[in-house]
């Protein structure tokens, strides 16, 4: 697999499985050409990102790693086109992002809901922003609440849940069109670690039954091994791919998976790398 | 004081009813104890007594100024409402309405506008609609900034995540940004009562024969104290009213706001 970015790629492969090449062998759904990105601040122009070439292969779960500053979330933006880019390109299924796709459905990093909405209505928005008939959806939204543990819930609003549920709700309203091609901006990021780990059970879970293309963003190490196909590991000042990890654990993952060897072997070498290339120190 | 605290729980009564009746029930008879205590003389301060006798010797006078100034006011207050969002939608869905009518909007505000009563007399005549004008004029600034400010301070992530959903600009208009504007439209309208009821009094100072604005006028050319009081302390009932009346109706309107929310837990 070639870059075009002419980053030091590091492609690691971990010990006790074979040299084999990825095991993501559906066709490119997305695919990133030496792309850049900068733009204008108080302090002159900033480089966010620099020579960034990555393929997502449809039904792939491929996390972007990386510390605060390094433009993964900058690059989420410019995949879905939210973001216009400044060099380079990038193609969903063969065309040209200018604006955002259809077929996507984006977690942000807060949940966003709506305080005058219900939260029924809070997922059904997408629905209508698409300009699709409500009603043809209302059965999927409730399912889909009652999927994330939220069956009771879907009359009362947003300011009535705790930050784990209100998360669970923008979840569902990004999948209530059932979008082929789904981002994730630290979508975990602000919840405590026991409602964390409930929530990557239950993506988990959703991703397996639906097998939607996913871009997941994340700084937590543990997080990326337990959710990934792939892993990229971006470095910063600019934003760039530093190193890149094939996850290849069976699924389903259980939480009690993460103690175990082969699980630790993973988040060591991530580590490893990342410490090993400055990104992070060690003490 | 221990009793009022031991009912606090009790009842809404109790909590928000009774302290208010018992405030301006106090102001009351404070009023009428100074005014028998220091024989003060009707045209200068007549007492609360002499204030009611007065309305009832007239009541079906007072009620049809009271109409007259009430009909004008909230005339003022919806053709204010319905310029002042109009005006906003314009200013918030383009760049050059935004430049050109921020600019005429700063400048007529800047000015006066009771000092364009006598000028609105040669154009529209002494009837209601100079009131109105005048009314709605006062009032249509607050409505507009505070309007536009609401339909602007949605969160831009917010946007980002309708964009992704293919959201048209009138679809974010309509179910984004026009809901998130409306605790600010209701703190403007709120304000926006108590000034069309000073736009309707202004007007009605200017040139007119009805109203309690008249009815005050033409008390202090007779010297007529308690009658200009009966008028004074209607417009303070009239006011009050509809600041709560649209109280009520935010209440009902945006329950989800925070500011709301929060009124109720306490």
């Amino acid at each position: 697999m070639s870059r075009g970015g002419g980053q030091a790629a590091v492609r690691v492969v971990p010990a006790g499985t074979t040299d084999a090449p990825a095991p993501v062998a559906g066709p490119v759904r997305v695919r990133i050409s030496d792309l850049s990105k900068s733009y204008e601040s108080d302090r002159g122009p900033v480089q966010a990102l620099s020579g960034i070439s990555l393929d997502i292969h449809d039904s792939e779960f491929l996390t972007v790693l990386g510390p605060s500053g390094c433009g993964k979330s900058t690059l989420l933006k410019c995949v879905a086109g939210l973001e216009p880019v400044t060099g380079g390109r990038i193609l969903i299924d063969g065309k040209p992002v200018t604006r955002p796709p259809p077929d996507l459905g984006i977690v942000f990093q807060r949940d966003l809901l709506l305080d005058w909405r219900t939260n029924l209505d809070n997922v059904l928005i997408s629905v209508e922003f698409l300009g699709l008939r409500k009603r043809d959806f209302v059965d999927r939204a409730r399912q889909l609440l009652d999927l994330f543990g939220l069956a009771g819930y879907e009359d009362r609003y947003p300011w009535e849940l705790s930050g784990g549920m209100r998360q669970r709700v923008a979840i569902c309203r990004a999948l209530v069109d059932n979008p082929g091609f789904l981002l994730m901006d630290e979508p975990f990021g602000a919840l405590d670690a026991m409602t964390r780990d409930d929530l990557n059970l239950e993506l988990q879970r959703i991703w397996l039954r639906d097998k939607k293309t996913a871009l997941f963003i994340t700084h937590s190490v543990p997080e990326a091994v337990f959710l990934s196909d792939r892993i990229i590991v971006m470095d910063r000042n600019p934003g760039r791919i530093a190193a890149e990890f094939v996850v290849d654990l069976p699924r389903p993952r259980t939480l009690s998976d993460r103690e175990t060897a082969p699980f630790i072997r993973y988040s060591a070498e991530i580590r490893a790398t990342i410490t090993g290339m400055g990104i992070l120190r060690n003490e | 004081m221990s009793s009022l605290a031991a009912g606090r729980r009790r009842s809404r009564f109790a909590t928000d009813i009774l302290p208010v009746i018992l405030v301006l029930g106090g102001v009351v008879a404070a009023w009428q104890a100074t005014v028998m205590a220091f024989r003060i003389p009707t045209f200068l301060l007549p007492s609360p007594v002499a204030v009611v006798t007065e309305f009832l010797s007239a009541p079906a006078f007072y009620l049809s100024n009271t109409g007259f100034t009430l009909t004008t006011t909230v005339a003022g207050f919806l053709f204010a409402l319905v310029i002042g969002v109009a005006l906003a939608l314009l200013i918030v869905s383009s760049r050059i309405f935004d430049r050109v009518l921020f600019t005429l909007l700063s400048a007529l505000h800047s000015v006066p506008k009771v000092a364009l009563a006598p000028l609105l007399v040669i154009y529209l005549g002494t009837g209601m609609t100079q009131k109105v004008v005048i009314a709605a004029m006062i009032a249509v600034f607050t409505i507009v900034i505070n309007t536009v400010v609401g339909l602007r301070s949605v969160d831009p992530e917010v946007l980002n995540m309708a964009h992704s959903k293919q959201a048209s600009r009138l679809k974010i208009l309509l179910k984004v940004q026009l809901p998130h504007a409306l605790p600010n439209l209701f703190g403007a309208l709120k304000a926006a009562t108590t000034f069309t009821l000073i736009g309707a009094i202004v007007g009605e100072f200017v040139a007119g024969e009805q109203g309690l604005g008249y009815v005050i006028l033409t008390a202090q050319g007779a010297f007529d104290t308690p009658r200009a009081f009966v008028a004074v302390v209607i417009l303070g009932l009239v006011g009050t009213s509809l600041f709560h009346l649209l109280a009520f109706i935010e209440r009902k309107v945006i329950p989800w706001h925070v500011s709301i929310r929060s009124e109720r837990r306490r």
